[in-house]
């Protein structure tokens, strides 16, 4: 009965630490896609875009308090 | 609120965002693998049923929370109009279909753990629900997160 619950409590505990593996590796893995390392071009591509969109909702939301002061 | 969650990110939401959703995704796929070891549908050796079914209570539990929190920076930074009406050109679709996903998601999400808590009848038809939730991640994250990852 106690090696049952000892079994179940380890499976538990190793079903977790895959999960935490599985976090580790994504996070290592998008980063590693997302971050300045990315060399090919599709990936600059997609970097260039996304500043450029960042740059442009920041602009849109200075223009949008501009508009509430003014008001 | 724009401002904090700018702040939380330190200036790279969308980075953030496509970090937090693609862990999201990872984990709905173990959640898949976790529930058919727990329904019996797949039969492993080292795992059986009753713990894998817990880890999937517990791994779902921190996908909430995550998803709660990636919901709250599209809606506080991107907002829902901005998101549709300002992007790039050709994209129009691709942002409405993320928003329509993205909504039906926090919704069969709700009602997921609804059923699991409090509604009981409805327990025999949790493998489907658990399925649906799984496609809608799969869909909010193909028009986000994997748009930037695998599109480019």
């Amino acid at each position: 009965m106690a090696d049952a619950a000892r079994s179940h409590a380890l499976q538990i505990v190793g079903s977790l630490l895959v999960a935490l593996a599985i976090v580790a590796v994504t996070v290592s893995l998008v980063t590693s896609r997302l971050g300045p390392g990315i060399d090919d071009d599709r990936g600059r591509d997609a970097r260039d875009r996304r500043q450029e969109r960042q740059e442009e909702l920041r602009e849109r939301r200075e223009e949008r308090r501009e508009e509430r002061r003014k008001d | 609120m724009e401002d904090l969650v700018e702040n939380l990110a330190n200036g790279n939401v969308t980075a953030v965002k496509i970090v937090l959703a693609s862990v999201i995704m990872a984990l709905a796929v173990y959640q898949v693998v976790l529930m058919a070891v727990g329904w019996g549908k797949v039969k492993l050796p080292f795992l059986k049923g009753k713990p894998a079914s817990f880890a999937h209570r517990a791994v779902g539990d921190t996908i909430v929370t995550i998803t709660i929190v990636v919901a709250f920076m599209c809606l506080a930074y991107f907002g829902i109009e901005d998101g549709i009406e300002h992007a790039r050109p050709g994209e129009t679709d691709r942002a409405t279909m993320h928003v329509v996903a993205a909504f039906a998601l926090l919704a069969a999400l709700a009602f997921k753990i609804v059923v699991v808590r409090w509604w009981h009848r409805l327990g025999k038809y949790l493998p489907v629900i658990g399925l649906t939730v799984f496609a809608l991640f799969l869909a909010t994250w193909l028009t986000s997160a994997g748009d930037y990852l695998l599109g480019g």
